[in-house]
């Protein structure tokens, strides 16, 4: 019988520790009734053979007894970790492209690029890590989420078309602030600056005056836009794609904003944050215009960024629709009984 | 469209599909067998006998899952010569089993008339 034995032993190694030997005592007397009942007393080491081989590999018998531990993440919990990894990716992946694009931007660094590739190289497979680490955590001491909703509303679903639908009160806070900044712009260009230090000088915005033309022109195309919008409703491909075109003249004076004051900066000693707190106790007054420079040119940093997302989004909703996504109005005649 | 399947394509999907079809009756044939106490390898014998072949990997599993459960209750015991787990319905088992005899009728007579088109 030491076949037997050697078999139920291997079983019970990959069994769970509770029930173990509770398992390995039963299947044992459950084979030997098998041979008895075959093979009589005394059974052939072949017939033993044939009987274990009939029964299964020790890893299969054992994962029927306990089928949830074949999972690092089983059936129940996947769905809640494909949410919580695709949250968790994106938070990675954006964070990382924000810090590049802001390093990037803040130090001129020519390979800041190859440097957020190495950040995203490591970052990637922890987060993918910390993640899976946490969910076989919750696998093995077999924590279920609850996640469906309990009731859930036909009503509540969002209508096919809502995607189109122009959303009015973004449109109208659009063309609140860009008015405004559009009358400062044109009535009050000495206004653009800052006050270097509290009762110190007011600083005009060198840069931005020379590219007033220019930002105004973008502006005034963005509110007639937003007011054709209002007026029509819904996003069409025409009007999708002159919000694009317009994105993108606004990220191509964004950047020339963000040269100018790069090279408006290197000029007056403040090339990096270092150099700026170098030259601040010697010059307090260029000192607090550098970090003002600096402050500008960061926000139209972040300007780019916010831009550049809010276009590659309305690109992919346009070609969504455009190669049948899921945002086609479907209508299908009910029939009438 | 796609082409017909050839003879080896169809007996793998039958095989398949017959296989789910048992895999579904399995906890109704094992209950209904178990209102006297038995041990795995008797059982798997009855069922035999009556024309369902099932897989001891398949059946030994699910006695103690349906014991886990509460349906089946076992205890060892030394009734041959050697000692042996003995399974037998408990009385929440005992009720389901009757609830799924009904369930069991209603689509038997269901899926006839069906089949009978």
């Amino acid at each position: 019988m030491s076949l037997i034995d050697r078999y139920v032993h291997e079983v019970g190694r990959h069994l769970p520790r509770t029930n173990r030997a509770d398992i390995q005592a039963e299947l044992r007397s459950l084979l030997i009734d098998a041979l008895e009942d075959r093979a009589g007393p005394d059974p052939t080491e072949a017939e033993i053979i044939t009987l274990l081989k009939e029964h299964g590999s020790p890893r299969a018998v054992a994962a029927s007894y306990h089928p949830e531990g074949q999972y690092l993440i089983g059936p129940a919990l996947y769905p809640l970790f494909r949410l919580v990894m695709g949250i968790v990716l994106a938070a990675v992946l954006g964070a990382q492209i924000l810090a590049w694009t802001v390093a990037a931007i803040i130090a001129q660094d020519p390979i800041a690029p190859l440097h957020a590739l190495d950040g995203l190289l490591t970052a990637i497979p922890s987060a993918i890590g910390s993640v899976v680490v946490v969910f076989a955590i919750l696998q093995r001491f077999e924590v279920r989420p609850d996640v469906e909703e309990k009731v859930w509303d036909p009503k509540k679903l969002p209508k096919v078309d809502e995607v189109e639908r122009v959303k009015r009160g973004e449109r109208i806070f659009g063309i609140v602030m860009s008015t405004l900044i559009l009358v400062v712009l044109v009535f009050f260009p000495q206004w653009i600056g800052f006050v270097t230090f509290p009762g110190g000088e007011f600083f005009a915005n060198p840069i931005i005056t020379q590219y007033i033309v220019w930002i105004s022109i973008a502006i005034v195309a963005s509110i007639g836009l937003d007011i054709y919008l209002l007026w029509q409703g819904r996003w069409t491909l025409p009007t999708r794609l002159a919000k694009i075109a317009m994105n993108l003249l606004s990220i191509t004076i964004l950047i020339l904003l963000i040269q100018g004051h790069t090279a408006w900066l290197a000029d007056h000693g403040g090339g990096g944050w270092i150099a700026t707190f170098k030259i601040l106790p010697e010059n307090i007054d260029g000192g607090f215009q550098v970090i003002g420079m600096h402050a500008f040119r960061l926000a139209f940093g972040v300007a780019v960024i916010v831009t550049s997302i809010e276009t590659l989004v309305m690109g992919y909703r346009m070609l969504r629709d455009a190669f049948g996504g899921g945002a086609f109005p479907i209508t299908i005649p009910l029939q009438k009984r | 469209m796609r082409s017909m399947m050839d003879n080896k394509e169809l007996t793998e999907v039958h095989t398949k599909l017959t296989q789910e079809l048992r895999r579904g009756v399995l906890v109704l044939a094992v209950l209904s067998q178990l209102t006297q106490n038995k041990y795995g390898y008797a059982l798997m014998g009855d069922l035999s006998e009556r024309g369902l072949e099932i897989d001891q990997g398949t059946l030994y599993p699910l006695l103690r899952r349906l014991e886990s459960q509460g349906l089946l209750q076992s205890e060892w015991s030394v009734e041959g010569s050697r000692p042996r787990r003995y399974y037998e319905i408990s009385s929440e088992g005992a009720r389901l089993l009757d609830l799924l005899k009904t369930e069991w009728r209603d689509l038997t007579t269901m899926m006839e008339s069906l089949l009978d088109g």
